[in-house]
C-alpha cells in the first residue's frame, strides 16, 4: 500500500484501477451471488423446461434425448385444461383490476395523511405482507365462515336468517389474493405519487374540479408508471399463487397451481407438470408483455401529440 | 358542498379499506383467547386454553424448530453472498450493470411455486433427498435478493468522498470498506437479514415442494392441522407468529423504513 503516494485528488481511473487491483474486479465480488442465482433458479428452471418436452414417465425425472410435445397435445386438446386455464387468468385478472381500484384510492389517501400518520398507514397496508399465508387465510376463514364474523353480523342484525356461503368459492380466493397483494400495488403507485407536485391538484381545485376529477383524470394519468408495475407484479403472482386458492378455494378450485401440485405430490407426472408449470409462465409473461407493449405505444403517442 | 360531500366519501372509503387489511389478522388475535373449541369471534369467554394446547402440539413444536434452523442457516448463508454481490455492483462500471440488477432480482420475480418445484426436480436428479439441505438451499434463494436490495439502497446513499476522505489519510480499499462503508451501511444489511428471514420462516410456496416427513417447517405443519381441525390452537401459535412478526417489523422500520423495502428508491 505504500507505493500508493498520498494524493489529494488521484485522477478518477487511476482510483479505478486502484480499488479494482485490491479487490479483485467487481465481477469477482458478484460471482458467489451470480453462481447461486444460476445453479439455484436458471438452470432448475431450464432443466424442468427441458423434462416438459420428455415423455411423461411418472416417478422419472432424469433427462434423454427423446424430445416430444406429449404434453402439451395433452394439454391443449383437451377441453378441461383449457377451462382450468381460462379460470386461472379470469380469477387473476379480477385480482388485479380490483387491486389496481383499491390500490390507487388507498396510495391516494396515503399520500394526502400527514407526515405523522404516515409511517403508521404504510405499516398497516404491508401488515398482510409480513404475516405468514396461512395465517391469512386462517384470519379468512374465521372471518368468512358460515359461523364466522360477517355472518354472525348478518344474522344477528336480522338481515340474513341462513349464513351466507363465503368460505370455498372464486369470491373468497377474490379476497384473499387482493388481501396480500394490495401493498405491491399501492407502494409503488405511493412511490410514483410522492413525484407530482402538490400544487397540480389545487391548480385543479382552483380551477373548479372536483375531487374525482382530480383523481380520474388529474392524479391517475401522473402514476400510471406505479400502477403499470403494481399490475404487473399482482398479475403475475395472482397467476402462481397456490395456497390461498388450495386453502379457501376448496379441495377442487380447479386452477392452475392446484393442477401442478397434484401432478407433483399426487400423481407424480413430472413431464406433465412442468409442462403445466412452462404454460402457466408463458401466458403470465405473454400478459405482462403485452401490458408493458401497449403502455410504452401509448405514451409514445401522448409525447408525439405535443 | 359537492366537493365537500366527495371528499367525505373518500375519507370514509379509506377507513373501510384498513379495516378490510387489518380485520382478519386481529380476528386471529381474538379467535385465540377463546375457551371454547368452536371459533367465535369474538369469544364468549376468553381464556389462554389453546396457548397451552398449542405450544403442547409435538407438531408445533418441531416444525417451529426446523423454521428456526432453516430461516438462521440460510440468512447466514445469504447473509455474505448477498453483501459481496451488492458491493460488487456498486463498483461496477459494467454497461450490463443494469442487466446484472435485474438478474439479482431473479428470485423474487420467479414464483416461489415455481422456484420449489424446478428445485425437487434438479435435487431429486441429483440424488439430493436430505429434506434440510433441499429446504436450506431453497431458503438461501428467498434471503438473497433482500439482502442484496438493501445493501445496494444504502450504498446508494453513501457519501463518496467519505472513500476519497479515508484514501487521502492513507486507509487502504479493504480498510475503507472495513472501517468506514461497513459501519454506515450496517443498518440496511441488518434490515435485510431481518425481512429475508421473516420471509424464510413463514414460505410456504417453496418449501411445500422440499419438506420430508422428518422435516416438516411450522407454517406446513400449521397448514395440514388446518386442513383437519379447526380449533382455536391454530389461532393461538398464529398469534405468537404475529407478535414476533409485528416487534420484528417495528424493528426494520426503524432500521431501514419499510417503503424503501418495498417499492425501492
Amino acid at each position: 500500500m505504500t507505493m500508493y503516494p498520498l494524493q489529494a485528488a488521484a485522477p478518477e481511473r487511476r482510483r479505478a484501477v486502484r480499488i479494482s487491483s485490491a479487490f479483485g474486479t467487481s465481477a469477482l465480488l458478484t460471482m458467489p451471488a451470480c453462481i447461486v442465482i444460476a445453479a439455484g433458479v436458471v438452470l432448475p428452471l431450464a432443466y424442468m423446461l427441458i423434462l416438459s418436452i420428455q415423455t411423461p414417465d411418472p416417478g422419472e425425472a432424469t433427462l434423454t434425448t427423446n424430445f416430444t410435445a406429449t404434453s402439451y397435445v395433452k394439454f391443449f386438446t383437451s377441453p378441461f385444461y383449457w377451462s382450468v386455464l381460462l379460470k386461472t387468468i379470469w380469477v387473476a385478472s379480477v385480482t388485479t383490476a380490483v387491486c389496481a381500484f383499491l390500490g390507487f384510492t388507498l396510495a391516494v389517501s396515503i399520500w394526502l395523511t400527514s407526515p405523522r400518520w404516515r409511517g403508521l398507514c404504510v405499516l398497516a397496508v404491508i401488515s398482510p405482507l409480513l404475516v405468514s399465508i396461512v395465517t391469512r387465510a386462517f384470519g379468512w376463514m374465521v372471518v368468512l365462515g358460515d359461523y364466522g364474523l360477517i355472518n354472525n353480523l348478518l344474522v344477528h342484525l336480522g338481515i340474513i336468517v341462513t349464513p351466507l356461503r363465503m368460505m370455498f368459492t372464486n369470491f373468497a380466493i377474490v379476497i384473499g389474493l387482493v388481501h396480500v397483494f394490495l401493498p405491491l400495488m399501492t407502494l409503488p403507485i405511493l412511490t410514483s405519487l410522492d413525484r407530482v407536485d402538490r400544487n397540480i391538484p389545487e391548480a385543479a381545485s382552483s380551477l373548479g374540479a372536483g375531487a374525482l376529477t382530480i383523481g380520474v383524470r388529474i392524479l391517475l394519468p401522473m402514476v400510471s408508471p406505479g400502477l403499470v408495475s403494481g399490475i404487473t407484479m399482482v398479475f403475475s403472482l395472482s397467476m402462481s399463487s397456490y395456497i390461498l386458492p388450495a386453502l379457501m378455494g376448496g379441495a377442487d378450485s380447479g386452477m392452475m397451481t392446484t393442477l401442478i401440485y397434484q401432478q407433483f405430490v399426487v400423481t407424480f407426472n413430472w413431464q406433465f407438470g412442468a409442462a403445466l408449470v412452462a404454460i402457466l409462465l408463458a401466458t403470465s409473461l405473454g400478459a405482462v408483455a403485452l401490458l408493458i407493449f401497449e403502455t410504452s405505444r401509448r405514451t409514445r403517442r401522448w409525447m408525439a401529440r405535443r | 358542498m359537492m366537493a365537500a360531500i366527495q371528499k367525505r366519501a373518500f375519507w370514509v372509503w379509506s377507513a373501510f379499506l384498513y379495516i378490510f387489511i387489518v380485520t382478519p389478522l386481529i380476528c386471529v388475535v381474538l379467535a385465540s383467547f377463546n375457551q371454547e373449541s368452536v371459533q367465535s369471534v369474538p369469544p364468549l369467554q376468553w381464556s389462554l386454553r389453546w396457548y397451552g394446547e398449542a405450544i403442547r402440539n409435538p407438531n408445533f413444536v418441531r416444525g417451529a424448530l426446523t423454521s428456526l434452523v432453516v430461516a438462521t442457516v440460510a440468512t447466514i448463508i445469504a447473509t455474505p453472498i448477498g453483501m459481496l454481490g451488492a458491493f460488487g455492483l456498486w463498483k461496477s462500471k459494467s454497461r450490463y450493470k443494469a442487466a446484472m440488477d435485474a438478474f439479482f432480482a431473479l428470485p423474487i420475480v420467479v414464483p416461489g411455486l415455481v422456484t420449489g418445484i424446478s428445485l425437487l426436480i434438479v435435487l431429486t436428479a441429483a440424488d439430493q433427498s436430505a429434506g434440510n439441505v433441499k429446504l436450506i438451499c431453497g431458503h438461501v434463494l428467498i434471503v438473497l435478493p433482500y439482502v442484496i436490495r438493501t445493501t445496494l439502497a444504502s450504498l446508494a446513499q453513501f457519501n463518496p468522498s467519505l472513500w476519497e476522505a479515508a484514501e487521502t489519510l492513507g486507509a487502504s480499499p479493504l480498510q475503507v470498506l472495513w472501517k468506514i462503508v461497513l459501519p454506515i451501511i450496517r443498518p440496511g444489511i441488518v434490515a435485510g437479514m431481518v425481512f429475508g428471514f421473516i420471509l424464510s420462516f413463514d414460505d410456504v410456496n417453496i418449501s411445500l415442494f422440499l419438506v420430508d416427513a422428518r422435516t416438516i417447517t411450522l407454517p406446513i405443519s400449521i397448514m395440514s392441522y388446518l386442513q383437519f381441525s379447526f380449533d382455536p390452537s391454530v389461532a393461538a401459535i398464529s398469534t405468537i407468529l404475529i407478535g414476533i412478526t409485528f416487534v420484528s417489523t417495528l424493528l426494520l422500520e426503524r432500521l431501514f423504513g419499510l417503503k424503501r423495502l418495498f417499492a425501492g428508491g
